[in-house]
């Protein structure tokens, strides 16, 4: 009984709170395949003020004003290249979530493979010397 | 070597924790602008108080020069206003405003109060100059060079400390050339 009451004083909650979030502003779409290209778009592009978090989570009213911008670019029919781009030439690689591989990112790159190889190898001598 | 290698978790850990401690404490809200060396973007927006006049980059003439990015709503703004003012008491070099985001008679009003550092304001109420800028937050300073381009960009209050550190040099390359 008890779990009940709290359960639906939980789901509750919930429900207000969503409906408390009044910051969603409406991207209308007619074409199906840009709402989708639109939509993950703002998943893999990163809010350049907030840092931590993509288009997509963040409110910050430069946030805002990208998502506006990406949205007039993808009604404008520009590809998901092209936006990034867009954004990059402005932001620089920061903007993307999958930055191209260049000199400045060799580190970004290559760091999760060379600590793969190094744990790899410790694993591996490990073995080969608890054996002997 | 086996104790060595018994040991490589621990030093491994301790090495992870330095990097990361270093990135934690390391000013990290200063973004890398991509427009260094590059031209200052094309633009046509009105000016601040005269709104019939549109203001477009050719306007932007009197190089070398900084561009402020600033509003009324922005508190970091009004802390930076007295060394814009001072740039201009020197004459030192020209400073042209980019009123961002902002209301068109709160701004004209606080530089009527505070005084006009700005040779010219320009107006840009959708943000559209200052993303083509990659602008993300006021205040935003840019030094523009004698050729048109973009030298630095400082994210951030304009301080003299910031001005030596930045953009005097640019200034110095400028006059010696």
């Amino acid at each position: 009984m008890h779990k009940k009451i709290l359960s639906m004083l939980f789901t509750s909650l919930l429900v207000g709170l969503v409906l408390a979030d009044d910051s969603k502003e409406v991207y209308p779409f007619e074409d199906v395949v840009q709402e989708e290209r639109f939509l993950s778009l703002l998943n893999e592009l990163r809010c350049p003020k907030c840092q931590g978090s993509n288009l997509s989570g963040s409110n910050a009213p430069i946030a805002i004003d990208l998502k506006r911008e990406v949205y007039r670019l993808v009604k404008l029919g520009k590809t998901e290249k092209e936006v990034k781009n867009y954004l990059v030439d402005r932001y620089g690689n920061f903007i993307v979530y999958d930055p191209p591989f260049e000199t400045d990112t060799y580190a970004l790159w290559l760091a999760p493979l060379l600590l793969f190889l190094v744990a790899m190898s410790v694993i591996l001598f490990r073995r080969f010397s608890d054996k002997q | 070597m086996k104790k060595i290698l018994n040991l490589l978790p621990l030093i491994s850990f301790i090495v992870l924790v330095v990097v990361l401690y270093s990135f934690l404490t390391k000013e990290n809200d200063q973004l890398e602008s991509v427009l260094v060396d590059k031209s200052v973007p094309e633009f046509t927006l009105p000016d601040l108080e005269n709104p019939e006049i549109k203001i477009s980059k050719t306007s932007i003439n009197k190089l070398p020069a900084l561009i402020n990015v600033w509003a009324t709503w922005c508190v970091a703004c009004k802390v930076e206003h007295p060394f814009l003012m001072q740039l201009k008491k020197e004459s030192v070099l020209t400073v042209y405003g980019l009123n961002y985001k902002d209301n068109r008679s709160k701004a004209i009003k606080l530089l009527e109060t505070d005084g006009n550092p700005f040779e010219l304001s320009i107006f840009d109420k959708e943000g559209k100059l200052a993303i083509d800028l990659g602008v993300y937050g006021a205040p935003e300073t840019f030094f523009v060079d004698k050729k048109g381009r973009i030298r630095e960009r400082h994210v951030g209050v304009l301080t003299t400390k910031v001005w030596k550190e930045k953009f005097e040099k640019f200034l110095i390359e400028d006059s010696d050339a």
